[in-house]
Parts: structure tokens; C-alpha cells; sequence
């Protein structure tokens, strides 16, 4: 097996020691919180993984743009591996939501608008891979999937600003949400150190997902291009 | 939640940390499966192109 280059493993011993910390930090450095007991720590995990979702898709559109604007294939490259590790996130995001909201809403799923607006969202860069697989000339489906990139980024700002925007459950946190919000919690210091640090850690975590997986779409084009050589030959 | 004691969560934060940790580690095993796929196909394809050659 063809081993990464070496910027490639520092960024991947880099985001395992981070993880390794960010760990640490969770379950040995924040406390306890009281109302809603050890599940609470979920939260530490869950919104950096909400938020590289955001940042994934964010990844998308630009190199969708930058896609139709150069025609240059490693956009498209990079916008296509975005989203399928935006998408991991993803569902580890809506998982480990619905088993927090368990014990602190006590239902595993409602239809509130950040959940519907999350799980829309899901379902638009589904339907990107779903598009992509659907077309077999590459200079149409990359252009496509850029068009769809683009336009499909409409979703995560409508996502990102539903708990502010309507009346939800959904604690808000950054800055101030619904009055109908249930469980939120003020941060103690510990708590936004250990926030702040996973924060980090998950964004370290995207670019180092994003680069093994654009690595790897680049070994599929080499195949591709080599069938197409032995095909012509 | 208006509870008097702190309630017993643990089994839901390990469920959740379980999606955390087993979500990544399923996606890394199907990067390397993919990527052991396509290793195989290059070899299978310059075995066959060097075939062709001679």
C-alpha cells in the first residue's frame, strides 16, 4: 500500500493527538454538568461535528465556484470529497443529537426546525452523490455537481440560523435563542476551554479527512486515466 | 428537567461516544478497502498494457 507524503501523516498524527487530547479534556477536565448529568458531555463532540458539516459544505460551494470558473478537475476533486466527509459528520451529528435529546427532551426525534432544516440539508448532498453517480461524462457531471454545490449551500445558512429565526427546542450556542429552548446550559470555564479545544480539534479533523479522501479520489482518476490508455492502446 | 439529583446518563453519553469513535473507524476501514481496490486494479493494468506490449 502506497504510503501518504509526509505533510499528509504529520496532519494525521497531529488530528489522532488532538482527538487524543480533545478526549482528555471531556471525560478528565470538564465537570459534571448537574441538570442533565454525564450525557451533557456529548455536547462537546456534537456541535464541532455539527460545525464541520457547515464548513464541509462551505468547502463545497467554494471549490464548486472555483470549478466553474477555472474548469481545473481538482475542484472538483475537492468538492466532491467534501461532501462525503461533510456527510459523516453529518450523521454523527444527527445520531448523537437524537441520543442526547433522549434523556434532555425525552423523545429521540421531533420535528423541530433545526432538526427538519439539518436532516433537509442531509438529504440535498445525498442527492449530490446521488447526482454525481447518475452521470456518466465527467466534464458534465463535474460541472453539474458544481451547479448543485452551489445552489445546495443555500441549506446551511437556513440551518445555521433556524434557532434563531423561528420557535425551537434546539439550545442556541452562540448567542441568544428561543425562549422555548430546553436544554442549554451556561458554560463554566472548564467547560468552554474544553469546547473550544474540541472545536479545534474536529476542524483539524475535516482537513485531515478531506486531504486522505481527496488522495484517494486521486488514485481512482489515475485508474480511470490508465483503463482509458490501456482502452486506446 | 427539573430534577432535585443529577440523573444517571451514562449509558447514553457511552452510546454516543460509541457514534463518535465507530462512525470514523467504519470510514477509515472503507478508505483502505477502496484504496487496496484500486491498488490492485494499477497492477492489474500495467501487467496488462506490459502483455500488450510484448
Amino acid at each position: 500500500m502506497e504510503k501518504p507524503n509526509r505533510g499528509l501523516q504529520i496532519l494525521n498524527i497531529a488530528s489522532a493527538g488532538l482527538l487524543v487530547v480533545a478526549t482528555g479534556l471531556v471525560f478528565l477536565y470538564a465537570p459534571q454538568e448537574r441538570t442533565m448529568g454525564e450525557v451533557q458531555r456529548i455536547f462537546y463532540f456534537h456541535v464541532p461535528s455539527a460545525w464541520v458539516s457547515f464548513l464541509a459544505f462551505l468547502v463545497t460551494f467554494v471549490a464548486g465556484i472555483a470549478y466553474l470558473r477555472g474548469g481545473n478537475r481538482r475542484w472538483d476533486i475537492v468538492a466532491r470529497s467534501s461532501v462525503e466527509v461533510g456527510l459523516l459528520f453529518t450523521v454523527m451529528t444527527i445520531i448523537t443529537g437524537s441520543i442526547w435529546a433522549r434523556p434532555a427532551w425525552n423523545t429521540w426525534w421531533t420535528w423541530d426546525p433545526r432538526l427538519t432544516t439539518y436532516t433537509i440539508m442531509a438529504l440535498i448532498y445525498v442527492a449530490y452523490i446521488m447526482l454525481r453517480q447518475g452521470l456518466e461524462d465527467p466534464e458534465r457531471r463535474a460541472r453539474f455537481a458544481a451547479v448543485y454545490g452551489i445552489v445546495g449551500f443555500i441549506s446551511v445558512p437556513i440551518t445555521f440560523m433556524s434557532i434563531r429565526w423561528w420557535r425551537t427546542i434546539h439550545p442556541v450556542v452562540i448567542g441568544s435563542g428561543s425562549a422555548t429552548a430546553q436544554g442549554g446550559f451556561d458554560m463554566t470555564s472548564r467547560m468552554l476551554v474544553t469546547f473550544l479545544f474540541s472545536l479545534f480539534t474536529f476542524t483539524v479533523l475535516y482537513f485531515c479527512f478531506l486531504a486522505n479522501r481527496v488522495r484517494l479520489e486521486n488514485l481512482a482518476e489515475r485508474v480511470e486515466q490508465l483503463k482509458a490508455k490501456l482502452l486506446s492502446a | 428537567m427539573l430534577l432535585d439529583e443529577t440523573p444517571n446518563t451514562v449509558g447514553y453519553m457511552i452510546a454516543g461516544y460509541a457514534v463518535f469513535f465507530g462512525l470514523p473507524f467504519l470510514y477509515l476501514v472503507s478508505w483502505l478497502v477502496r484504496q487496496r481496490n484500486l491498488e490492485k486494479d494499477i497492477e492489474l493494468i500495467q501487467t496488462l498494457s506490459e502483455d500488450e506490449k510484448k
